[in-house]
């Protein structure tokens, strides 16, 4: 369970580089023939080692965003820099945690999990005990030599999340990953996620349609505004006891935390088109 | 309270008794569905046997049962030449049935295993490359809307009337059914399983061996066995020609020897195998794509 990883592969990629979002907009041509305006000229610069959560009402672009970042779609208008340079396409300092689990059935679930090791020819032996203390991580021990298939929906997430921190990527990208799996399961992965990132310094976009959750975890919460999506707050998040050190499990009662999660709410309210309500008493 | 401790026992017989019993009761249903088969094919023999039996039909047009049961031994046996001569001939045509039979798959094996190789590979690259679907597609569908039999003149007369011949005529029988069936898998697949693979760190070529192909190996499957079957009715018609070794070429010669029973004991074995060669290929795939409809 407290099994974070300080293995020993060090990530392939130079730490500490800034990821900028210009100016992108994104387009789609549904088959219809009509045009989707999803994401519209919004600018982000996250310094590395950034904890940004973006949460807003379903179908304002959030996943858009997300495939930009990954690398799988080209922003219609705008770039996309990491350290400076462009991205041109998916790569392995971007890892990926998808809505859907996406692994592979003809891999048993460790064998899933040592596929990104596998693909940069790490060594067997180093794949396998990687492998084990992620799967060990996300509780799935004991599952290791099943197929996906014969896993629940939450037991495939979990290990999605493994598979994708097992590969030690500098940024992580998870779009809404938690949201399969049921409150102590989900509780228990953010507190690995929060372990993992303060350890080894990631870089993380965080999807989430919880606002409790984006508070909780993230240092920057962005609310994204209904289609075509852009940001309209961006808000940091510092929630610290006298002494500094973040708070743990009481921090949800904190009165910094329940202004913030006031803010947030309300922010996504406007941007649903939804005023005058108190989302409070939601 | 007591109520709900003695129910619940109660509860858990109800939800497994109807599992056991659906269980048996399929396990029935398949062995009466068997009996029923072996009844209906009993009274076909009989039937056919009492036709042959009251003279109803003349032996050379229809022989009897026995008579088909002795040819297809004599097929496979060695006899003498003649009565009271030392000299022994064996099988048909110089060979025993079951090496015209292993000539044929043979064929088959070399045919298909080729428009495998080439099929599936021409596939992956339609597949993944646009433009040369594009410009390959219509040569590929020209090819496989024509019956394989309709050029195997051109072939002969390209490859000469031996083995070389019949087996491009499998091997361009096979190809097309391969090669649509692979690249209807390759673009089946859905995008996010390759940008999974692309995040993790996967080149294009890795993308390919360790998403791409695995996920179309289902498809490629079903191309497989249409194409075995289109390829063992096509074999058979094209040992026609030459065809000796060959169980279509037996066939085929016994019956222009007005031997009936030996051409109807082709008749059967090319039958069973085709079924045989089918479910071989069906477990395969069952066995080597064990996912296939549960991801
Ligand atoms: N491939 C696509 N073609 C057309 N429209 C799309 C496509 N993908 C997403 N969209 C549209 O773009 C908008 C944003 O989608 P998405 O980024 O998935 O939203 P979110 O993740 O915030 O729920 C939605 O209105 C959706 O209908
Ligand atoms: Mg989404």
């Amino acid at each position: 369970m407290t099994a974070v990883a300080n293995g020993p592969i060090a990530g392939s990629v130079p730490s500490g580089r800034r990821v900028v979002l210009e100016n992108i907009s994104q387009c789609y041509t549904t088959d219809s023939g009509d045009t989707v305006h999803a994401v519209s000229d919004t600018s982000i610069t996250v310094e590395s080692g950034e904890f940004v959560c973006i949460v807003g009402p379903s179908g304002c672009g959030k996943s858009t965003l997300m495939d930009m970042l990954a690398g799988f779609l080209t922003p219609t208008q705008g770039t996309v820099t990491i350290g400076g340079e462009r991205i041109s396409g998916p790569g392995q300092d971007r890892g990926v945690v998808f809505q859907q689990p996406n692994l592979y059935p003809w891999l048993s679930v460790r064998k899933n999990v040592e596929l990104g090791l596998k693909l940069r020819k790490i060594p067997a032996s180093v794949r396998r005990d990687e492998a084990k203390r992620y799967l060990e991580m996300v509780g799935l021990e004991q599952f290791m030599d099943r197929k996906p298939y014969e896993l629940s929906g939450g037991m495939q997430q979990r290990c999605q999340i493994a598979r994708v921190l097992a590969n030690d990527p500098e940024i992580i990208l998870m779009d809404e990953p938690f949201g399969a799996l049921d409150a102590l399961t989900r509780e228990r992965m953010q507190v690995e996620l929060l372990q993992i990132w303060r350890k080894r310094k990631k870089t993380v976009f965080f999807i989430t349609h919880s606002v409790e959750e984006a508070i909780f975890l993230g240092t920057r919460v962005l609310v994204m505004s209904a289609r075509p999506g852009r940001i309209i707050l961006d808000e940091t998040i510092n929630i610290s006891d006298e002494n500094g050190s973040p708070l743990g499990a009481e921090l949800r009662s904190a009165p910094e935390f329940v202004r913030l999660r006031d803010k947030v709410s309300t922010a996504i309210y406007e941007a649903q088109g939804v005023t005058g309500m108190s989302p409070a008493q939601h | 309270m007591s109520t709900i401790v003695i129910t619940a026992p109660d509860d858990q017989q109800g939800t497994s008794t109807p599992g056991k019993k659906s269980r048996n009761h399929a396990r029935t249903a398949r062995r009466r569905q068997t009996a029923i088969r072996l009844a209906v094919f009993a009274a076909f023999l009989i039937l056919w046997w009492g036709v042959t039996a009251a003279g109803l039909v003349k032996p050379l047009f229809l022989p009897s049962p026995g008579a088909v049961w002795h040819a297809a031994v004599q097929a496979n046996s060695c006899r003498p030449v003649a009565a009271g001569v030392e000299r022994l001939v064996c099988g048909e045509q110089n060979y025993f049935m079951w090496e015209h039979l292993i000539a044929s798959l043979q064929r088959i094996g070399v045919g298909v295993g080729m428009a495998i190789v080439f099929g599936v590979a021409l596939g992956f690259i339609m597949g993944t490359i646009k433009p040369i679907n594009t410009v390959i597609e219509p040569y590929l569908n020209f090819l496989r809307s024509l019956p394989p039999l309709g050029y195997i003149g051109l072939l002969i007369v390209w490859f000469g009337i031996g083995d070389v011949s019949k087996i491009w005529l499998l091997f361009l029988a096979a190809f097309p059914p391969i090669a649509m069936a692979t690249i209807s898998g390759v673009g089946g697949i859905r995008q996010a399983r390759i940008h999974a693979a692309q995040s993790l760190g996967a080149s294009r070529w890795q993308v390919m061996t360790n998403v791409i192909l695995p996920s179309s190996l289902s498809e490629i499957f079903s191309g497989i066995r249409i194409a075995v079957g289109f390829a063992w009715t096509t074999v058979v018609a094209a040992e026609l020609n030459n065809g000796i070794p060959g169980i279509g070429g037996l066939a085929y010669i016994s019956g222009t020897q007005l031997q009936t029973p030996l051409t109807i004991a082709c008749i059967i074995v090319i039958g069973i195998s085709a079924i045989a060669l089918d479910a071989l290929i069906k477990n395969l795939g069952r066995v080597l794509v064990p996912w296939h409809g549960k991801a």
